[in-house]
């Protein structure tokens, strides 16, 4: 499945700079979204790529930091690169600590900037490949029927199809029946690529 | 001690009495006398007493008939009488005398206590008096300085606000050429250049620094107003009232300052309120200069004359420091300062003024002697007030 052209939202209610920035990622070749409030960004259709936000701290209206929570409670966990005035710590360190990917202060060196925006690129795109993922082998597991996810549970956790038979009270010969309807529903290669693949919905799930 | 010398001087007495008895006839007992005189003068009462008893008993011992015994003849009585009532006269006599004399140093002495005991008294109440007087000189002087440092912090805290302020808006376009200036820079080096985008960020940076420096220019104009309200005034005032306002922080820098006025009285036209400002701001950066000066006195001086009878000179005259060639290229930009503390508009706004008034503001240095700052404003020879 081919990706998606990434995206970079620019939020700062200054045009001057709106508009530098936007022509500065621009130049390297990247699809650039500008917006002139946190609320214009949170009404706009946005595009299923990855993308991270370039934000503003101090805006009229949603703040900075007020968007950043907002996207985290929305459960959209598009990494943001903050641009603040003059460098307000305790604001930094709030912002680092709900997780914004970088912190840079004006005037931003254009370098830096770009620097930025590609890491963080990079990282929403490795998220975003975890989450497709997840997702998908969510879809194929859900497709089980109860008794298949017992023996599921069991098998991941090594036990030997004797030993599921006692625990679930049924025959060995019903165990690998399921167990072999569970290995094609999954579409699983081998008993190591379900445990793997059941490791990773579990990680998905914790985060 | 003093019973023994009563005893010895009636011992004195009695001998000097016996040896010289064979010269001048018998009875001769008149040294008993003076023994109980001088008993009684230095021993007291008790003494006197015992040198008349014993004088009594030696006399009726040694010169009363019959000799060698207590006993006195009756022919003799009336004699032996006298003798003990002159004896008895002068021990009371003396001992009187004593006592009053006592009394009066006693009492001259409790005077003495007491003149003491005042003036201990009044030494105390004094002592205490100029406690409280230094008491209260500490605690209007810890007033002054409180309020001295409440006026300096509401002025830092304008200040400060001011700069944020300044800071955020100079700062805004600022980042706005940065970012299209960097943005110019990258469409210009791609591997095909896109001379459009490029051409368009340079505009747009240049669209900033001309944002940027109208956020100067506004603030220089909001501070110093835009229409100055003239009037005619009459300079040595304004330099007068100006030297008051300076004058505690000369004294508490150890500036003296010298006001040397032109005699004509000159008046200019102008805004009071700023010229006071420029004077002012012209005299603190003085103060300031000379805060490091210790191995000569730190005067300032304020002159003002009348020049070819149609301008008028306010030099104001450190003896500080000095001014370095760099400093001194740079005094009037905005935010140039040297201090620690200090926005660095001062000169800047002080030149902008005295510019409005159609005068001219300038620094020179002397030297090692400090500085020279002076304007010149035209005088008003119109309509005098």
């Amino acid at each position: 499945m081919k990706e998606q052209d990434p995206v970079v939202f620019v939020i700062d209610d200054d045009r001057m700079i709106r508009d530098g920035l936007q022509s500065l990622i621009r130049s390297v070749g990247l699809r650039v979204e500008t917006f002139a409030s946190a609320q214009d960004f949170l009404g706009a259709k946005r595009p299923d790529a990855p993308s991270c936000l370039v934000l503003d701290v101090r805006m009229p209206g949603l703040s900075g930091l007020d968007l950043q929570l907002k996207l985290r409670d929305g459960g959209i966990p598009t990494p943001i690169i903050f641009i603040t005035g003059h460098g307000d710590i305790p604001m930094s360190v709030r912002a680092m600590k709900e997780g914004a990917h970088e912190f840079l202060t004006k005037p931003v060196r254009g370098q830096d900037l770009l620097d930025a925006v590609q890491k963080a690129l990079t990282s929403d795109r490795v998220l975003r490949q975890e989450r497709r993922e997840a997702s998908e082998i969510r879809a194929r597991f859900e497709s089980l029927t109860p008794r298949e996810k017992q023996v599921l549970e069991l098998v991941v956790a090594g036990l030997l199809n004797k030993q599921i038979a006692d625990q679930l009270g049924m025959s060995e010969l019903t165990v690998k029946t399921h167990r072999a309807h569970v290995m094609e529903k999954t579409q699983a290669e081998s008993l190591a690529h379900l445990v793997r693949m059941s490791e990773k919905l579990k990680n998905a799930e914790r985060k | 001690m003093r019973y023994a010398l009563a005893t010895f001087l009636v011992a004195f007495a009695l001998l000097v009495s016996l040896a010289l008895q064979h010269s001048f006839g018998n009875p001769f007992w008149f040294f008993f006398s003076v023994a109980v005189i001088l008993s009684t003068w230095f021993g007291g009462t008790g003494p006197g007493w015992l040198s008349v008893v014993c004088s009594i008993l030696a006399v009726m011992y040694y010169f009363t008939p019959p000799l060698r015994s207590f006993a006195v003849t009756p022919g003799d009585l009336p004699y032996f009488v006298t003798f003990v009532a002159c004896e008895v006269g002068a021990t009371q006599l003396i001992s009187w005398r004593r006592r009053t004399e006592d009394g009066l140093r006693q009492a001259r002495d409790e005077l003495e206590a007491r003149v003491a005991e005042r003036t201990a008294e009044l030494k105390n109440a004094n002592d205490a008096l100029v406690k409280q007087m230094e008491e209260q000189k500490r605690t209007e002087e810890t007033l002054q300085a409180t309020r001295a440092e409440l006026a300096r912090a509401a002025r830092i805290t304008t200040i400060g606000e001011l700069t944020a302020s300044i800071a955020h808006e100079v700062n805004q376009p600022l980042a706005a050429v940065v970012a299209n200036a960097d943005a110019c820079v990258a469409w210009l080096f791609r591997e095909t250049p896109d001379l459009a985008e490029a051409s368009a960020a340079a505009a747009r940076a240049t669209e900033g620094a001309t944002r940027a420096s109208d956020v100067i220019a506004r603030i220089r104009s909001l501070i110093t107003k835009a229409t100055p309200e003239k009037s005619s005034l009459q300079i040595n005032r304004i330099i007068e009232q100006t030297a008051i306002l300076a004058e505690g922080q000369a004294a508490r820098n150890g500036v003296a300052i010298k006001l040397e006025l032109a005699p004509d009285s000159p008046t200019v036209l102008g805004d009071s309120i700023q010229l006071q400002q420029v004077i002012l701001n012209l005299v603190m950066n003085g103060i300031e200069a000379m805060t490091s000066v210790d191995d000569q006195p730190r005067i300032l001086t304020v002159q003002s004359q009348t020049e070819n009878g149609e301008q008028i000179r306010v030099a104001v005259l450190d003896s500080g420091i000095g001014l370095s060639e760099e400093v001194k290229g740079r005094l009037f930009e905005p935010f140039f300062t040297t201090r620690t503390s200090g926005m660095g508009m001062g000169l800047s706004i002080s030149r902008s003024i005295i510019e409005a008034h159609g005068g001219r503001l300038w620094a020179e240095s002397n030297g090692s002697s400090g500085s020279t700052f002076q304007f010149t404003l035209p005088k008003d020879n119109g309509r005098n007030a």
